[in-house]
């Protein structure tokens, strides 16, 4: 068993949690059981003799340690899921082990499962907003300041705001895709 | 009132669930699959997002735990316009049955 973690890369989008889900469950299976998070890799566990299913959750406005968040642990525990980690404040792995033929989910209906994707999509969506206003900030600040060769920092970072303006709309885009999936399928 | 008509299957369980008894988290998962016969089961993800929904309109709310019980453990009750709503589900799931069922009834195959 050992205490050591492998680490492996972790390129993952918040509209792609699903996959990452998909990802954990896979290593598991071949022994590498996911302990935490950082922004670019994941740390794993080794151990031959289990298998577990892991899940993710995604809630806002809770602080880890204080006791809402240790009420909303309590119930995921009474319910067989065991709390693994969180990544930021927002993001919280469970894992449960695995049995054949079983897929437990955390979210059982439709209702709740849109409304997880719409809290996704709030964020993104707000993240888009509050982004925008910094840059025009940013852009009439240095427009003050720069009056000359402008372009040479202007373009640059506006390169780097468009990206960043594509992803998280991107995102949005995604989410709104799965609600619609769901309203249509269940 | 009305507007939280028709009720998703999870919330109609918990309110069913809470007009008999308070209950906590784990009590209303457990009551829920064993009264709908196992067919219902609610997940832990959908449950916390149903019962902070439900708080926050205000249909149950949180109930002193017992002295003895674990105190870690929130309880949830029903609140009088929770009871209206469960009420009416019912007297409208009522009027859909007997609807269907006359259907089924005079064109019998």
């Amino acid at each position: 068993m050992g205490d050591k973690l492998i680490k492996r890369r972790r390129l993952t989008m918040s509209w792609n949690f699903e996959k990452e889900e998909q990802w954990l469950n896979d290593q598991s299976r071949q022994g590498l059981h996911f302990k935490k998070a950082s922004m670019i890799s994941s740390f794993f566990a080794r151990d031959e003799s289990v298998q577990y299913t892991y899940r993710l959750d995604y809630q806002t406005g809770q602080t880890i340690g204080n006791s809402k968040f240790q009420e909303y642990l309590d119930l995921y525990q009474d319910a067989g899921w065991e709390y693994v980690s969180s990544y930021g404040s927002t993001w919280h792995y469970f894992r449960k082990v695995w049995e054949p033929g079983e897929q437990p989910q955390l979210y059982t209906d439709r209702e709740s499962l849109m409304m997880l994707y719409k809290r996704l999509q709030r964020v993104m969506g707000a993240m888009l907003f509050l982004n925008l206003f910094i840059m025009i900030i940013n852009m009439v600040n240095l427009n003050t300041f720069f009056t000359e060769r402008l372009w040479t920092i202007g373009i640059p970072m506006m390169t780097l705001y468009v990206g960043l303006f594509g992803v998280l709309g991107y995102g949005c885009w995604r989410m709104q895709k799965k609600v619609n999936e769901l309203k249509l399928h269940g | 009132m009305k507007e939280m008509l028709p009720l998703t299957e999870a919330f109609y369980y918990i309110l069913i669930v809470l007009y008999t008894e308070p209950s906590h988290g784990y009590g209303i998962m457990q009551d829920t699959e064993k009264r709908s016969g196992g067919r219902v089961k609610i997940g832990a993800g959908t449950l916390y997002t149903a019962l902070n929904t439900l708080l926050n309109k205000g249909l149950i709310e949180l109930y002193p735990v017992p002295e003895g019980t674990d105190a870690r453990r929130k309880m949830y009750a029903i609140t009088e316009m929770g009871k209206q709503v469960v009420e009416a589900e019912v007297a409208r799931l009522e009027e859909l049955v007997q609807v269907g069922r006359q259907a089924l009834i005079t064109n019998k195959r």
